[in-house]
């Protein structure tokens, strides 16, 4: 009996579940893990088993996940859900909790599939409780079916739009949508049109959803910047600049949104080399077109490499799942470049529509890289501009050095929230890019980790089936 | 660039010998290859104790721990210090006798330091021990320091004094010219009298340089922290014969360490964790206080550390070369003697004699006469 997989595959999201597809036809032995208790990951959450009466009010960018997924089911691949991965070592080992018990098994080849998160909004009072993110609101919606009536939307990009938009069609009361897309980024993204005109469906659905939203009589103000929110104990007012004015009114739900950033923290913690890319504001794992990354076993796909959507995903994770077959030698380079070709032709055409969006979408300075004093940074140590200023001052030059004075990023979400914003703001105090000061170095595990759940290993290996409950 | 001393590795031996020795009037260059605290000394435990030292090291270690409570102000600086006390406990009759034939040899040699403690005074001062563990023995003076705040205190004040550190900058090789060291770092080159070999896991590559051959050889100690936790022990806790070493912060963060090694990639500045290993430390952590059960691990790591074949460090002179003095190998315990081994390596430089015994220490008790 073989010990180790030909492929693991970490999240089972659109780039995630397309590669497994990929992978299964051929012949592999594949395995998937993901946190959640089914397919879809963060965009086709709960598709095929949603807890709305009626999940069409999603959209049908929502709704049409459903035939992925069930491909994907239908495909045979091993699936292990409620799988927590807190560990990927560059000699193909995963280690992952699963129902209170660290589980551990070995792929030739790994695919990280492990999606995007909400870029963070480090405005003054983010932090306060009843601050959310759009994202959250999203999650709390597609779960449970929850929502929060009267809330204030602020920021800017597609996403932010269409969680209003779906708030809306629910009959949910919006407060108000706080639009925070500067004039500049209309004008700034011109250029970039042209190229997105392929696309033009999805340009004339973005713009769509700002009718909606309009249409339903929610209050859009538009340009807006300098967000603040304010409370003592938790979210009691908004604040902001509009129009050479500045506007104030209660608001105790407060929903941000300013575009995705990949899901770093697997790739960082593997020591894959990173770039800062200045199109999308993030950093990325450096990778070749079949998403091969500087450590050879390790293959990125998705929105964890880049922002690309969740169209581009399932081409991305086509392309890759067939380059490891390559390696796997279960295909020849011929046929993978047969079966590879229209994917990277969408997949080409689609960047051209990324340029124009992102520089449209493109997230403030201010609202990145925050200037008061007193605006927190990093949150769950809760360290803030000008204690990580002070830990500059102290001679901290890099995120490891201000993390070990200042023990900013040292928290429970490894840093996910103020990674970012760090590498930022050393740059802008020291003069230099982004590229120069580098990111935290990060190490496992990737999640908070029960000791009794570490104290407990077992092996997981081919032909492993996992119990109903 | 020219200094009466050029101090190669950036650790806290390093700084703190860089500190004393531009407070003496010394120019100082410290060399770091990465950066200052970047390696052993910035990432371990921050264990500052006497307690269960050989006896080789006790006196060097009792100076340290005078020094210690001393330092924010003598350095003008946060090093984190607080005295809290090393429990190390016994889990069975066993370890019992262990402890008790350690009493005869301590106070055979005047050292009343360390304190036993039968069951119920264990109990009183760690009241969530299990029940099963049968004893124990104290220092009352030891606790712990944050390492990097501690080597960055010292890399701090020596700068005031005029210490230059250059950080990036790699030796390739070392020569004597006349009475003069030369140092050649790729594109830059360094001149000093004397010289101070403190790096750490790469001190073997240095020592050669220099002229002595030593059997150091590198590890990756391992260490685990919790989110925050209730508080539940003051004492920083460890075990007479079990790998279990732990403290509880103020913060309520707990450190799990005790000496399980993962793999070291010196050549790639790097580690890997051992995670089997670091599982059985949460089982002995589990085992001796229940209450950790539902700890959460929120980071894991280790760093790279130089060992010596007795686990003792090597202080003193070169036996090849004159000038030159080798500060290194303390065998995951050195942080707490960082103070003092500043104070002794600059009186070695200064006036080419310790007040300290440094007989056990020196580099070439590994060499065998070849008959």
């Amino acid at each position: 009996m073989r010990n180790s997989y030909d492929i693991a595959i970490i999240g089972a999201g659109p780039a995630g579940m397309s590669a497994a597809i990929t992978a299964v036809k051929a012949g592999s032995t594949v395995v998937v893990l993901d946190d959640k208790k089914q397919a879809g990951g963060q965009i086709y959450r709960n598709v095929s088993h949603s807890p709305l009466p009626n999940p069409e009010s999603l959209g049908s960018d929502y709704t049409k996940g459903r035939s992925l997924v069930a491909e994907f089911e239908a495909s045979g691949v091993i699936a292990l859900w409620e799988s927590t991965v807190w560990h990927v070592g560059d000699k193909g080992e995963i280690l992952f909790s699963q129902k209170g018990v660290t589980k551990s098994l070995t792929a030739r080849e790994i695919i990280i599939s492990c999606g995007a998160m909400e870029r963070p909004f480090p405005v003054p009072g983010w932090h306060l409780p009843g601050v959310m993110s759009a994202g959250s609101a999203q999650v709390m919606l597609k779960n449970d079916a929850m929502v929060r009536d009267n809330a204030v939307f602020v920021g800017t990009g597609p996403l932010l739009y269409l969680i209003v938009a779906q708030y809306i069609r629910l009959g949910v009361e919006v407060k108000a949508l706080v639009d925070t897309t500067p004039l500049s980024s209309y004008t700034g993204s011109a250029p970039y049109f042209p190229g997105a005109l392929a696309h033009a469906r999805m340009l004339v659905k973005g713009m769509g959803l700002l009718n909606e939203i309009r249409k339903a009589g929610v209050t859009v103000y538009r340009f807006a910047e300098n967000i603040a929110i304010e409370g003592d104990t938790e979210a009691k007012s908004i604040k902001f600049n509009c129009g050479g004015s500045q506007i104030k009114f209660s608001a105790e739900h407060v929903f941000l949104h300013q575009g995705v950033i990949p899901n770093l923290n697997m790739t960082r913690s593997l020591g894959v080399d990173h770039h800062w890319c200045a199109q999308q504001l993030c950093w990325k794992p450096t990778l070749d077109i079949w998403g091969e990354s500087s450590v050879a076993s390790i293959a990125v796909a998705g929105d964890c490499s880049g922002i690309v959507g969740a169209d581009a995903a399932v081409d991305m994770g086509r392309v890759v799942a067939l380059q490891r077959l390559v390696r796997l030698d279960l295909i020849t380079e011929k046929i993978r470049d047969q079966l590879a070709a229209d994917a990277l032709a969408r997949i080409k055409k689609l960047n051209r529509f990324r340029k124009f969006i992102d520089r449209l979408y493109r997230p403030q300075d201010l609202h990145r890289i925050p200037q008061q004093e007193d605006t927190v940074v990093c949150r769950c140590e809760e360290q803030t501009v000008g204690q990580l200023k002070a830990g500059f001052d102290a001679g901290a030059n890099g995120p490891d050095e201000l993390k070990g004075l200042t023990r900013c990023g040292m928290g429970p979400c490894q840093g996910r929230q103020c990674g970012h914003t760090v590498s930022e703001l050393l740059a802008q105090w020291r003069g230099v890019t982004v590229s120069d000061i580098g990111y935290y170095r990060l190490r496992s595990p990737m999640r908070l980790l029960n000791l009794s759940e570490l104290s407990q290993f077992t092996h997981v290996a081919p032909g492993y089936t996992e119990e109903k409950s | 660039m020219n200094a009466d001393v050029i101090i190669i590795g950036g650790g806290i031996q390093g700084c703190a010998t860089a500190y004393q020795l531009a407070q003496a009037g010394a120019s100082v260059i410290v060399l770091e290859k990465d950066r200052v605290s970047r390696h052993a000394s910035g990432v371990n435990a921050g264990g500052v104790r006497v307690l269960g030292r050989h006896v080789a090291e006790v006196a060097l270690s009792k100076a340290s721990m005078e020094l210690w409570p001393q330092l924010d102000v003598e350095l003008d600086a946060d090093t984190g210090f607080r005295a809290r006390s090393l429990i190390n406990i016994a889990a069975d009759e066993s370890d019992l006798e262990i402890l008790a034939k350690r009493e005869q040899q301590m106070h055979a040699l005047g050292y009343l330091h360390e304190k036993r403690l039968d069951q119920q005074e264990l109990r009183e001062r760690l009241p969530y021990v299990s029940p099963s563990c049968v004893g124990g023995v104290v220092s009352e003076e030891d606790g712990y320091a944050i390492p990097y705040k501690s080597t960055f205190a010292f890399r701090n004040a020596a700068e005031r004094h005029g210490a230059t550190f250059l950080e990036g900058v790699e030796v390739a090789q070392i020569r004597k010219i006349g009475p003069h060291w030369l140092v050649d770092a790729g594109s830059q080159r360094f001149e000093s009298q004397y010289l101070v070999n403190c790096s750490g896991a790469w001190a073997d590559q240095i020592s050669v340089m220099i002229g002595d051959n030593v059997p150091l050889t590198h590890s990756a100690p391992m260490l685990m922290i919790t989110t925050r936790m209730p508080h539940f022990a003051t004492p920083v806790v460890g075990a007479v014969s079990r790998p279990l070493s732990f403290k509880q912060f103020e913060n309520g963060t707990v450190l799990i360490g005790g000496g399980a090694k993962g793999f070291a990639d010196r050549e790639n500045n790097r580690t890997r964790l051992d995670y089997s290993k670091l599982a059985v430390g949460a089982k002995n952590a589990i085992e001796f206080f229940p209450i950790m059960k539902t700890a959460a691990v929120n980071r894991m790591w280790s760093g790279l550390e130089a060992y010596m074949p007795d686990n003792l460090p090597v202080i003193g002179k070169s036996v090849s070369a004159d000038n030159a003095f080798h500060a290194f190998g303390f065998s995951a315990h050195g942080f707490q003697m960082g103070p003092i081994i500043g104070k002794v390596m600059a009186e070695l430089v200064l006036t080419g004699v310790s007040s300290f015994d440094l007989n056990a220490f020196r580099v070439d008790r590994f060499e065998r006469k070849v008959l």
